[in-house]
Order: structure tokens, then C-alpha cells, then sequence
């Protein structure tokens, strides 16, 4: 049996086997590596994506407790963050004291990573408890404040003539930044 | 001369073979480029994102940081601040039960409250007043006094009481 092929059905059928193997390099050679890579940057990309979601709850936690410990110590953040002004602290102990004078104040070396200015404090009470009262006082002021050693009480008449020294402490402007 | 009665068909590389093929492979090509091309889209997408994501990871990580330094400095402010308060108000006791102390009997001029001291000026009826209500109380709070006394006018006494805590053993008792 003889098979005659037209030499139009054989061009035929040499595009389509040329056609066939272009279809089949391309598939293999090019399109299942990309696919390939396609997956496996999905899947990078959903760890990452993944990761991205846990930090950012993680902030978001982090950022709930910053809020929660701000709104809890705003009055100290405040506190440190402030000026020491002498005028404005006689103006507000004043009524604690007879008289109250507050001297030059000198800076002393840091304090667990604070700045401390030391003021002298001179003042006449009419009895001990009035200084209670302002050591109760002062720790609810717009400053950080601690009453240092020595402590004098001379009685002068009906008068209690104290003098003492103060720390106020600050933030140091380098290192405790809260805003 | 015509030797057939019917038009000569015109002839064309497009036979219905070749249009079949030509369709089958067009079609066939054209989704395997098309797939191709969404790979690359895709491929250059996952590239940007995953820039953009590395960048919020950045930002994110150096916020918590941020925070993380914020509220350290915070609880070092509240520590702090506690410290404070609770040696001033370890100072307002101290005061209040050093006044305590001083028998009624007995008359302070003037006090000086040092940190690791206390000197006492004032006068008494007698030593005998001054001995057992002020200082034996103070002997058992500090670990070294002195008491010096001088007359005065009246019969009374003035007297000088110096205590002092020493450091030293202070600590072998805790």
C-alpha cells in the first residue's frame, strides 16, 4: 500500500510538528520555571506579608502599653520635663512658710542618668508641721524634688528658722526623651 | 481559446488546513504568552511589595524601638520619681518622730538633722531629766553620743547632744 502524501500536507505537517515543539520548549524552558519561581515568591511573599501582620500588632501592642504608661505617669513625665523655676515654687509652698527664700541653684553631676540642680532653701515655720505639709506637697509639685540632708531648725521666738537644701531633678536632655 | 466553462479558482496559501492550524496555535500561543506575561506582572508585583513590605518592617522595627526606649525611660522616670517620694516622705517620719522624742520636760534650741547625724541643742531642768527621757532613746537609734552640758542662769542646763550612725556597722547589721 503506497501512501501519497501532496507536498502541501507535508509543509503542513512540518509547521506543525515546528509549531508543536515551540509550544513545548516554551512550556518547559520558560513557563513551568517562572510558574515555579511564581510560587515560591507567593509564598515568601505571604510569610513576609505574614510577618509584617505580627510586627504590626506588636507595635500596636507596644504602643497601647507606651499610651497606658504615659496616661499613668503624665504628671511625672511632666515633672521632669519641667524648668525648675524658683519664682513659680515660692509662689505655690509660700503658704506652707512664714517666709521662704530659694538661692542660686548649682548643678551637680548626673543622677542615674538625670540632671540634678541642688537649691538652697531658707524659711521660717510656725511649727513642724507646716514642713510635713510641705514635704507632702511637694511630692504631688510640677517638679521631681527631694529635700536633702543637712536639715536645720533653729528656734528664733515663736519661730522656726529652717534652712535645708533641694534636688530637683530633670530629664537629661540627651538620653530621657519621652515625646 | 477557452478550454473550460468555469472560472479559474484563485488559488491561496490559506487553505482550510492551514487556517485550522494557524487558529489552534494562535490560540495556543497566545494563552501561553498571556500566562507568561501575568507571571512577569506577578513577578515585578511580588518584587514592589516585597520592597514595600521590607520598608514598613523597617519603620515598624525601628518604632518599637522607639517605644521600647520610651517606655524604659518612662519606668526609669517612675522609679525614680518613687524613690524620691518615698525618701521624702521616710524624711517627714523622721522629723516628726525625732519631735516625738524630745520629752516635754526638755527644750529644744535648735536641731541639725545630717545624714548620717543629728545634733541637738536645747536645755534641760537637770541631767538626770536629760539622761533617761532623751538619751536613752537616742542611744538605741544611734551608735555613737555625746552629750556636753553647760549651766545657765536659771539652775537649767544648756546641753549639746551629738549622735552619729556609723555607716560601717550599719551594714554588718543588715
Amino acid at each position: 500500500m503506497k501512501i501519497n502524501f501532496s507536498k502541501q500536507n507535508i509543509y503542513l505537517l512540518i509547521l506543525c510538528i515546528f509549531l508543536l515543539i515551540f509550544v513545548l520548549v516554551f512550556s518547559f524552558a520558560v513557563l513551568i520555571p517562572e510558574g515555579k519561581e511564581y510560587r515560591l515568591k507567593r509564598t515568601e511573599l505571604n510569610k513576609e506579608s505574614l510577618e509584617l501582620r505580627q510586627l504590626s500588632d506588636f507595635s500596636i501592642e507596644k504602643e497601647v502599653i507606651l499610651q497606658k504608661l504615659r496616661s499613668d505617669n503624665i504628671n511625672v513625665i511632666r515633672a521632669f520635663d519641667a524648668e525648675f523655676n524658683s519664682q513659680r515654687f515660692e509662689k505655690l509652698h509660700r503658704n506652707f512658710f512664714t517666709s521662704l527664700k530659694i538661692s542660686k541653684r548649682a548643678k551637680l553631676e548626673d543622677e542615674e542618668g538625670f540632671s540634678v540642680y541642688e537649691v538652697n532653701t531658707t524659711s521660717q515655720i510656725s511649727s513642724p508641721k507646716s514642713f510635713y505639709d510641705f514635704l507632702d506637697a511637694l511630692n504631688k509639685s510640677s517638679w521631681i524634688i527631694s529635700v536633702n540632708f543637712p536639715i536645720n531648725f533653729k528656734r528664733e521666738g515663736e519661730m522656726i528658722s529652717s534652712s535645708f537644701t533641694m534636688r530637683v531633678y530633670n530629664n537629661n536632655k540627651d538620653l530621657n526623651t519621652t515625646k | 481559446m477557452q478550454y473550460s466553462y468555469i472560472k479559474p479558482r484563485s488559488k491561496t496559501i490559506f487553505t482550510k488546513d492551514m487556517q485550522l492550524l494557524f487558529t489552534f496555535f494562535g490560540v495556543t500561543i497566545f494563552m501561553l504568552f498571556s500566562t507568561y506575561s501575568f507571571l512577569i506582572f506577578r513577578d515585578y508585583r511580588f518584587k514592589q511589595d516585597l520592597a514595600d513590605i521590607s520598608v514598613q518592617k523597617e519603620q515598624l522595627s525601628s518604632s518599637i524601638l522607639k517605644m521600647n526606649q520610651q517606655i524604659a525611660t518612662i519606668e526609669k522616670q517612675n522609679l525614680m520619681s518613687e524613690k524620691i517620694f518615698t525618701k521624702n516622705s521616710v524624711l517627714k517620719d523622721s522629723i516628726n518622730n525625732l519631735f516625738d522624742l524630745i520629752p516635754s520636760r526638755v527644750t529644744l534650741s535648735e536641731a541639725k538633722i545630717m545624714e548620717d547625724g543629728l545634733i541637738l541643742y536645747g536645755i534641760t531642768p537637770n541631767k538626770d531629766v536629760y539622761n533617761f527621757m532623751l538619751q536613752a532613746p537616742l542611744r538605741s537609734i544611734f551608735h555613737r553620743t555625746y552629750s556636753s552640758f553647760y549651766p545657765v542662769e536659771n539652775g537649767w542646763l544648756r546641753f549639746v547632744s551629738t549622735n552619729y550612725i556609723d555607716e560601717e556597722e550599719l551594714k554588718d547589721e543588715n
